[in-house]
């Protein structure tokens, strides 16, 4: 008999380690994120649009102002958030060694959390030196 | 990598050509067929059929039929109502998952391409083995679970619980007839179909998650509170677009997650 038979019945295979009872958080974090970017991402086109052609010092004036930089840093935080969540059911979704995909879930959380504060100190350095 | 090309071996070749009009036919009609035999160490082929439509009735399960009792017998597919309610012919018709004794074939403008239900093991030409997704349904326990006492006569309930089943068009999650289209068209079926469910199998866990009479809605939650179990529709509406009844599998999946949601907050 070949060592590869399978014996395990079709109802063992479609048990598999049952529910994780987790995944509510993910879904619901996504929409939130994806709601408050909804009014961020409009303000910050506006903004920079409404900054056409203005200096590096008028740049730095308004990056420096508190509203600015809450919303600025309101930005980030939801729209790493957002696409950390996202990444992870793309990589979920398609890549099935599951070396590979703990070293991409892993990688890229640390990635973009290293990159979403580099962000931050860069808006905080902004908002407290400037102006 | 998910696999975005078909394996070596189940490349589809052309396979043979089969005119079996008559000399005076005027109303014919060509029928591409996806052939395959797990006898033969061979590649699956389309064999082409070409069939005099005042030959054979109006739907493509008609066709089919008429290929195997008058050209060629080794077709094999399933059947069994012909009305569209056993759900037996289910396969991909001019590129969507429908039930063949339910799609007309003049419906079809150009040859009418015929396959098995998209990525599922094929036993043979039509026939998808079924197995897992038929197990995946065993999973969640389709069955009425209670604590209380069983009554002395039938579990009573409103009008408007039954609706909740049935639908006011009588397109609720009850009228779910498993053949499986929405499922296999699936692309996040496709690619995750160890862990996630499919539309069929959680339209049909929504069935009793919302049937009053059920008492289990509780474990029947806990058991879909997975990120692949459940997580994993994408809502790309695939399901609700080849469902040849008409139900709406994404909406019975976004009451569930709007459930799961309720019972967190």
């Amino acid at each position: 008999m070949a060592d590869d038979q399978d014996f395990r019945s079709p109802l063992k295979k479609a048990k598999g380690l049952g529910a994780a009872h987790a995944g509510v958080h993910h879904w619901m974090a996504q929409r939130i994120t994806a709601l408050a970017l909804i009014p961020l991402v409009v303000w910050l086109v506006y903004s920079i649009v409404d900054l056409k052609g203005a200096s590096y010092a008028e740049f730095m004036a308004w990056t420096a102002s508190p509203i600015n930089a809450v919303l600025m840093i309101f930005f980030v935080i939801a729209s790493f958030y957002h696409g950390v969540l996202g990444a992870q059911v793309v990589v979920e979704d398609y890549i099935k060694c599951k070396c590979l995909k703990m070293t991409k879930l892993i990688a890229h959380k640390l990635f973009f959390t290293a990159l979403a504060i580099a962000t931050i100190f860069s808006i905080l350095k902004i908002a407290f030196t400037a102006g | 990598m998910a696999k975005f090309t078909l394996p070596k071996g189940s490349k589809v070749k052309k396979g043979k050509r089969v005119d079996a009009t008559h000399k005076d036919s005027t109303n014919t009609k060509s029928f591409k067929v996806y052939r395959w035999d797990p006898e033969d160490e061979t590649n699956p082929r389309l064999d082409e059929y070409v069939l005099d439509l005042d030959d054979c009735g109006p739907m493509v399960l008609d066709a089919l039929i008429h290929i195997k009792d008058n050209v060629d017998s080794s077709l094999t597919f399933r059947r069994s109502c012909r009305e569209g309610i056993c759900g037996s012919c289910a396969m991909n018709i001019d590129g969507r998952n429908t039930l063949a004794c339910l799609k007309p074939i003049n419906e079809v403008k150009s040859d009418v391409k015929i396959t098995p239900l998209p990525h599922m093991p094929v036993v043979k030409d039509l026939v998808p083995d079924l197995s897992h997704a038929y197990a995946q349904y065993e999973s969640i326990e389709p069955w009425m679970k209670t604590d209380s006492p069983a009554p002395t006569r039938e579990r009573l309930q409103s009008q408007t619980d039954a609706q909740m089943l049935n639908g006011n068009d009588g397109k609720g999650p009850a009228a779910c007839i498993l053949c499986f289209c929405c499922t296999t068209s699936c692309p996040s079926y496709w690619w995750n179909p160890e862990k996630f469910m499919g539309p069929a199998v959680l339209l049909n866990a929504w069935r009793w998650i919302t049937d009053t009479r059920d008492e289990a809605t509780d474990e029947r939650l806990d058991q879909l509170e997975d990120p692949f179990k459940l997580y994993r529709c994408h809502t790309i509406m695939n399901c609700t677009n080849s469902c040849p009844k008409d139900l709406n599998p994404a909406q019975s999946i976004s009451e569930i997650k709007k459930l799961m949601a309720e019972r967190h907050s």
